[in-house]
């Protein structure tokens, strides 16, 4: 890692967030997803609380639902638009998929965090063990942008994205969803102390799973991006 | 400089162009012509790694390529939110050499437009532009893929001086059916239909 790799990631990452917040896409797309979630279950369980696992799981739809619209667009865009070859002239693959994975990760730890607000505001979501809750989203946001980056990355080339993207999303994604739903029932508790050693592994194991697709990525990014 | 030795490129069981060898050195101009769908533009994006070869060889210029190569092409698109100068500042971080914003920007005359969008301006413009960032890192090969079109009688004396700057330093390649840009030429390759 040097100055030169990190002003690249730079130049990468500011261009992904100028262009954001030029078109608001993804903003507004990932928003929209994410206040509709908190309404329907706000009027299906008008008055009730749920138990913690199911706001785990409801919490963990909306997460992974909003990451699904908005991450791996940072890489299809640029087949879209016909950008991509301005990238491949100019950029070192490393390069572009850190960039693109810093800005997925940021854009999934700001998703986790207005979820977290909504459902605590408007869906009577009470968290036990705040710090446990902190490392889970921490720990989701990190496996989850890790996962669909790679994905996004890999698939943005193929011709028959949807159809690959399904492939390869779900052994991607099951283990990731066991872990975050493991991890966020227990923060979300009470469930007890014996529980909480779990909920610690589970967030523990979403790092892990995090750091694995975000250090595999770009070496599997590199095979596939320089030529077409 | 450069060097192709046997290139082919295939489409399924069509071959758009096979068995092409030749060298350009230093200060050579080689201007590829041929008809609509004689695969120019496919061999300019093979010469520069676009494009994989479906036999053959190409060498280039040893060193880093995103400096020593360097395309201009119309149908490289441009980002759609980003203004002249945030393309010029972009790639210029992203090869690792000066931006040279204004002074790139002044050489095309689009000073006045440099906080535009690329959505804003014109095709010639955006040509210009193109132009521009190919020649940012001041490479020694540099691909011009129709660089005239859709450009005006300034922009084409703009490729003109371009093309004899570009000579000084490398070579240059490019592909055209403008009678006025095949007079660039040192070399010539014609690919049949």
């Amino acid at each position: 890692m040097n100055s030169s790799w990190l002003a690249e990631v730079f130049a990468v990452l500011r261009k992904e967030a100028v262009a954001e917040m030029r078109s608001r896409t993804a903003i507004f797309t990932a928003g929209l997803f994410s206040i509709m979630t908190v309404v329907a279950m706000s009027i299906a369980t008008y008055n009730e609380k749920l138990s913690p696992s199911g706001y785990a799981g409801v919490f963990w739809v909306a997460l992974l639902f909003s990451a699904l619209i908005a991450l791996p667009r940072t890489f299809t865009i640029e087949e879209e638009q016909g950008t991509s070859d301005l990238l491949r002239l100019t950029a070192r693959p490393h390069a572009v998929f850190w960039g693109k994975a810093i800005y997925n990760l940021i854009q999934v730890w700001l998703a986790a965090l207005a979820l977290s607000v909504l459902f605590c505001a408007f869906a009577h979501l009470s968290i036990s063990i705040p710090w446990l809750f902190a490392v889970a989203m921490i720990g989701s946001g990190a496996a989850l942008a890790g996962a669909v980056t790679l994905c996004g990355a890999l698939v943005a080339q193929a011709a028959n994205r949807g159809a690959l993207a399904a492939t390869l999303a779900l052994p991607l994604l099951v283990p990731l969803i066991w872990l975050g739903v493991a991890a966020l029932r227990v923060a979300i508790g009470p469930m007890g102390p014996e529980f909480t050693s779990g909920g610690i592994q589970a967030s523990i194991g979403l790092v892990c799973y995090g750091i694995a697709a975000l250090a595999i990525g770009p070496y599997l990014f590199a095979a596939v991006w320089k030529n077409s | 400089m450069v060097r192709v030795d046997n290139l082919g490129k295939r489409y399924g069981s069509r071959w758009l162009f096979r068995g092409l060898s030749f060298e350009i050195e230093s200060g050579e101009s080689l201007v590829v012509l041929g008809q609509n769908g004689a695969g120019k533009s496919t061999l300019l994006k093979t010469l520069a790694g676009l494009v994989s070869a479906s036999e053959g060889t190409v060498e280039m210029p040893e060193g880093d390529r995103r400096l020593t190569v360097a395309v201009s092409a119309i149908e490289l698109s441009l980002y759609p939110h980003l203004s002249l100068r945030e393309h010029l500042t972009l790639t210029g971080a992203l090869r690792g050499c000066p931006g040279r914003e204004e002074e790139l920007l002044d050489f095309i005359g689009l000073t006045h437009a440099r906080d535009l969008m690329t959505t804003q301006i014109s095709t010639g413009m955006k040509a210009r532009l193109k132009l521009a960032m190919a020649i940012q890192a001041r490479p020694l090969v540099l691909i011009l893929d129709e660089p005239g079109a859709g450009l005006d009688e300034a922009g084409r004396e703009l490729v003109v001086r371009v093309v004899a700057e570009q000579r000084t330093r490398g070579c240059v390649l490019l592909a055209t059916n403008d009678p006025l840009e095949r007079r660039l030429a040192s070399l010539e390759l014609q690919l049949a239909s």
